[in-house]
């Protein structure tokens, strides 16, 4: 690699070339500084003034290659240059109108001079709004247009690396750094973003209540993977801003499943699982002291875990079986047949919205599908207890308790078993900033069984007797893992809301994007939190000071 | 003189714009400069541009040109050289549903800047 950036960094210059600089220096170069005319995509043309389209001065077409001569400034095509340079002695250096580039006419190739390159890009830098030397004390003005700034980029020495977008990325809230792709890694990328920016498992650990210097896993020298995350929270808050690579997290999954141990893309989803999984086993161990807590203590069973309700109904002797289910997730079916789910259309004819949510699948009709009562075919019959024979029978689900967190996961991809295919649903989901989870939770779900009564039903009334009302069913937003391309191939972003602005996690980059950007993406997962926590994280206006309370917001659930 | 009589004519623009005389201007002249004026011809290249890389084309050319270089030896290329290999397959790639939207937009401009 080292071996490959001197070769671009040194490309021995033509004759032609350094007789040209031997003479005129770069006196040339700067005289062009005007013309030179820069796009929002990072190109650079060459306009001169009073001509807009730049023709041939030989045979005067216009669709060629276009070069103007760097000594007398008269343009040629591809096929005239070659006569420019006979015709006129020493006239051999010219540069690419469309491209800004070098071009040696004796030589017929491609030219490069560092020194040009530092003309066109100081211009390109100030085209866009911002001059090299002062670059650092300019004050951060934070424009919604954003621009690609990539070339650039590649181009990468110090001098070329645009001070604009250091800065922005310095006023961005801390915590905020890239994750370098450790090869088709977004999946973890995207994932650990947004576990990253979930208000209660930030306070947990770096409030330091994981200590990597006071595992006792690690000191036994077993693999701790919520040692591993504190590392990367600790780099995550260090206030550097270059990209991190979570390389010793993504070694550690390894180590704990095996069978994920590969190079390949894998679902988002699934590592979120088994990451959670992974650290609830290995906090779990080390703090047995909460066992007789019917409710896991671990950090994540605390944010995530909630409880579901699932009535089966039989539909002989209407009597009813209820099983609680712990979830740390809820997996949503995405179809286009349940867009027009009844419950949905109901609610949009009930609301008179616009016709066009009606064919659009929205997330309350996701979840009022999830929710539905659903009949269970002839072939799964269950054994009824009151009429002692198996019969069919209806399932409802609902939700018992809410969890701090909520995550809610779109089944896009979709495999079936019969047909043995899998495909992805690339359809659109609309979602909510805000998320009122009260219709689903089963004191609502249980009472629309009975119809519109107020008495507590099956226990769950004085469970939370409030809770249609109650602030803790209200969600917010923070965090949107979006999938693009297709079942094989695709990649994750993360998009992230914090302080009420969204930011595009993409692998390494971050940058600010305007809420429409966000609601146009293809979600995979959800990530909601109680109003009441994202309330407390945005009032946490500086991140670095957190008190033992704010740490631990979770004692009261 | 040599090289440039080596070049192939770029395509059809030549052969068309050859048919009639060199002061005369030409329907497809007009068009341009009317695309350029109303900074149209911008955005139809940025969208031309967009479409060849979501569609690989792009890709395509980049491993072309590589396995080009590879063959002839990295010191032995010129810019010139890749540009008259490439080309002609270049142009032949371009999937037709990039030609067709453009076309599309064209005509549309066409449409809209006559009315």
């Amino acid at each position: 690699m080292s071996a490959r950036i001197s070769f671009l960094k040194n490309p021995d210059p033509c004759n032609h070339l350094s007789d040209y600089k031997l003479r005129y220096g770069t006196d040339g170069y700067k005289s062009f500084n005007n013309l030179f005319r820069c796009f929002n995509d990072a190109r650079i043309k060459i306009k001169l003034q009073g001509i807009d389209i730049p023709r041939c001065s030989y045979c005067s077409v216009y669709q060629k290659r276009l070069y103007i001569c760097l000594i007398c400034r008269s343009i040629s095509c591809s096929s005239h240059i070659l006569l420019h340079t006979q015709l006129n002695k020493g006239h051999d250096i010219a540069i690419d109108v469309e491209r800004s580039e070098l071009y040696c006419c004796a030589c017929i190739d491609q030219v490069y001079d560092s020194e040009f390159d530092e003309v066109v890009v100081s211009k390109q830098l100030f085209g866009l709004g911002m001059s090299v030397k002062s670059g650092a004390d300019v004050v951060a003005v934070r424009s919604n247009k954003k621009r690609r700034l990539d070339s650039q980029l590649i181009i990468g020495s110090n001098f070329l690396v645009s001070p604009r977008d250091r800065r922005e990325k310095w006023t961005f809230p801390l915590g905020l750094r890239g994750l370098n792709n450790l090869g088709s890694t977004c999946f973890m990328n995207a994932v650990l973003q947004a576990l990253v920016h979930a208000p209660p498992l930030r306070n947990f650990w770096l409030s330091g209540q994981h200590n990597r210097d006071l595992c006792p896993r690690r000191t036994m020298g077993l693999l701790c993977l919520p040692c591993d995350l504190d590392v990367i929270f600790s780099a995550m808050f260090s206030g550097d801003r270059t990209p991190y690579s979570p390389a010793h997290l993504l070694y550690s999954w390894w180590q704990h499943s095996t069978n994920l141990a590969t190079y390949e893309q894998q679902d988002s989803h699934e590592f979120f699982i088994s990451l959670l999984d992974r650290i609830h086993e290995n906090e779990g161990k080390s703090k047995c002291l909460y066992q007789d807590n019917e409710e896991c203590q671990c950090i994540t069973h605390k944010a995530f875990s909630g409880l579901l309700r699932s009535d089966v109904t039989c539909t002989t002797c209407g009597s009813t079986s209820t099983t609680y289910d712990p979830f740390i997730d809820i997996s949503l079916t995405l179809d286009s047949m349940n867009g027009f789910s009844p419950a949905d259309c109901r609610k949009n004819r009930y609301s008179g919205g616009p016709s066009v949510n009606a064919i659009m699948p929205t997330l309350s009709g996701c979840l009022d599908f999830f929710t539905r009562s659903e009949k269970l075919g002839p072939d799964q019959k269950l054994n009824c207890q009151s009429c002692g024979e198996k019969r069919e029978s209806s399932k409802q689900m609902s939700i018992r308790r809410l969890p701090l967190l909520l995550c809610l996961h779109v089944k896009r991809f979709e495999h079936s078993l019969t047909r043995k295919t899998s495909r992805k649903i690339d359809s659109y989901l609309q979602y909510p900033f805000r998320l009122n989870m009260s219709p689903y939770l089963s004191s609502s779900i249980i009472g629309k069984r009975f119809g519109n009564r107020i008495f507590a039903f099956d226990g769950e009334g004085e469970y939370d007797s409030s809770s249609s009302s109650s602030p803790s069913a209200e969600f917010e937003i923070f965090a949107v893992v979006t999938h693009k391309g297709m079942l094989e191939s695709g990649h994750y972003v993360t998009y992230l809301r914090l302080k009420g602005l969204w930011y595009r996690c993409d692998d390494a980059w971050i940058n600010e994007v305007e809420e429409e950007v966000v609601r146009g993406c293809e979600c995979y997962m959800l990530f909601y939190a109680q109003e009441t926590v994202i309330q407390k994280a945005h009032k946490e206006l500086s991140y670095q000071v957190i008190s033992m309370a704010d740490a631990f917001p979770f004692a009261d659930c | 003189m040599k090289h440039s009589v080596n070049r192939p004519p770029t395509p059809d623009e030549d052969d068309v714009a050859d048919g009639f005389e060199k002061d005369k201007v030409t329907l497809r002249e007009i068009i341009n400069v009317k695309l350029v004026e109303s900074g149209e011809k911008e955005n139809l290249m940025e969208l031309v541009r967009d479409r060849l890389v979501e569609c690989g084309w792009k890709d395509e050319m980049r491993i072309a040109c590589r396995e080009h270089v590879k063959k002839k030896g990295r010191k032995d290329v010129t810019v010139d050289e890749l540009i008259r290999v490439i080309t002609p397959k270049g142009r032949a790639s371009v999937p037709d549903s990039v030609k067709a939207e453009l076309l599309n937009r064209i005509q549309n401009f066409i449409v809209s800047a006559a009315l």
